[in-house]
């Protein structure tokens, strides 16, 4: 390959040398994922559950929290967090706002995902367990979760796919993840084409398997329907 | 899933391919006589492009009430357009970024980059470069409440530096020369790091001082403070050279008659 090509040899001797500055911004992309998970499932759950709730109020906070979230982009959500929250004495590490945004954010779309999930349980499975004494709550956690989830995961998994691959906007508040780590590689040396085709094939590595996954539990449930 | 897998194999396959082509183009034929091949085709299109700064003030800036880019390296384009096709508005001019400069000289998209572009020996491998035609040092924006004067009081202190980076190893050496411990963060742009000053996220806006000196306003001072000089130099692609000795020879000129210093006196710059 020619002196002159962007994929030129020496490009990538140089990102070989430097393997370590995509190792970390790997490794801290995989943390803030997990951490973020955690929380948009919680969220997904909680505010999924509100979503069917009888109370109406409760339906309205699922409601304003969803398209609040949803229909603003993620980059002035992580923005607001960043540079906004300081002006009024909120000084988030860069850390907390990325597993706070992308949790919060990823959350609406598992709350989503979980409210189809309950509202494709026939309505009589409520009732009956109503009817056996269970409140709201424990007719929830022990009947109609537990067979929402089937129909939940598959989506949900494929959120977990737009997740990981949302860590990247933290490059944008120099969040120390793998985009920031490539960008920021990627202009000192000027290496840019090998940068990104690394950092690709990285995002890649995480997100096929994951994508992969949701597509044999949807399957899956096919056969089961 | 062997499906999918094989699609990724092609897609892996494909990429080689591309980059095996990437260096091809280079093996143009050259005209017996006259110009050549890199500078033919400028001719052939009647216009020169160059890659500009759109948000550094006197050098090269968008102003948002004419819409028109202006400055001393709009100028300088001007001036090596007029000397290829014989007509100063004979030129194209675009802004670039960190992030974009790279990518639009290789494609082609741009024959120069006058952008604030610093030459160090490790680009010169990646680009041709001119010799510098201008200097400048990295300066230091701090807020006035801070009361930072200098290196010294940057111990344990964030900077701000654009994500293109000479400027960080400028100011790491000499923090290490200081015996301060200081920690970076990059940003893409300079607005996103005065942003990020003003909302106490990090301590000291650290770019070339004449880029400095249009984001200074009341609650922020610049320091007097310079650290190891950046030299501007023009870049274009490797392998487009009679490009690059033109535009080497412009500036050599323009050095040497004065007029580089006219022009950025012109300006406001020293």
């Amino acid at each position: 390959m020619g002196g002159t090509s962007p994929l030129a040899w020496f490009k990538w001797q140089a990102l070989f040398s430097d393997w370590q500055v995509f190792a970390v911004g790997f490794g801290e992309t995989i943390i803030i994922s997990a951490l973020s998970l955690m929380l948009a499932l919680a969220i997904g759950v909680l505010v999924g559950v509100l979503g069917v709730a009888q109370l109406a109020p409760a339906r309205a906070v699922n409601r304003v929290y969803v398209e609040f979230l949803q229909n603003t982009p993620l980059v002035i959500q992580i923005f607001f967090l960043y540079h906004a929250l300081p002006h009024i004495g909120i000084m988030l590490p860069v850390f907390a706002v990325g597993v706070l945004g992308i949790g919060c954010y990823t959350g609406a779309y598992m709350a989503e995902a979980v409210r189809a999930g309950i509202q494709a349980i026939p309505r009589g499975q409520l009732e009956a367990a109503y009817s056996q004494g269970f409140t709201f709550s424990g007719a929830m956690r022990h009947i109609i979760l537990p067979q929402a989830k089937r129909v939940s995961f598959p989506p949900m998994t494929n959120q977990v796919v737009n997740l990981i691959k949302n860590t990247s906007v933290m490059a944008m508040v120099a969040g120390g993840d793998l985009m920031y780590h490539a960008d920021s590689w990627a202009s000192t040396t000027l290496h840019y084409a090998p940068a990104y085709v690394v950092t690709g094939l990285l995002y890649l590595s995480l997100c096929l398997p994951l994508a992969t996954y949701a597509r044999k539990l949807e399957r899956d449930l096919e056969g089961g329907l | 899933m062997k499906k999918l897998y094989l699609i990724f194999l092609a897609l892996i396959a494909a990429c080689a391919l591309l980059s095996g082509c990437g260096g091809a183009p280079a093996a143009k034929p050259q005209a017996p006589a006259g110009d050549p091949a890199d500078i033919k085709a400028i001719k052939t299109r009647g216009v020169l492009k160059v890659g500009v700064k759109v948000d550094v003030p006197k050098f090269g800036y968008k102003d948002p009430k004419t819409n028109k880019i202006e400055g001393a390296e709009i100028d300088l384009a001007k001036i090596i357009a007029k000397k290829i096709l014989g007509d100063e508005n004979k030129v194209d001019v675009q802004g670039v970024t960190a992030k974009t400069r790279g990518p639009l000289l290789d494609t082609g998209e741009i024959d120069f980059v006058i952008a604030t572009f610093t030459i160090t020996e490790e680009r010169k491998k990646t680009y041709n470069f001119t010799e510098p035609y201008f200097v400048d040092g990295v300066g230091l924006l701090v807020k006035k409440s801070s009361g930072i004067q200098g290196v010294k009081d940057l111990n344990g202190k964030i900077i701000g530096v654009a994500q293109s980076a000479t400027s960080r190893k400028a100011l790491q050496e000499a923090a290490d020369k200081a015996g301060v411990k200081v920690t970076f963060l990059e940003f893409g742009t300079y607005p996103e790091i005065k942003t990020a000053l003003d909302a106490g996220r990090i301590n000291v806006f650290s770019v070339d001082g004449a880029i400095l000196a249009g984001y200074v306003d009341d609650s922020t001072v610049l320091l007097a403070e310079r650290f190891s000089p950046q030299e501007y130099g023009i870049a274009s692609k490797k392998g487009n050279d009679a490009l690059a000795k033109l535009a080497g020879d412009t500036i050599a000129e323009m050095k040497k008659s004065g007029e580089l210093d006219k022009l950025f006196k012109k300006w406001g710059i020293s």
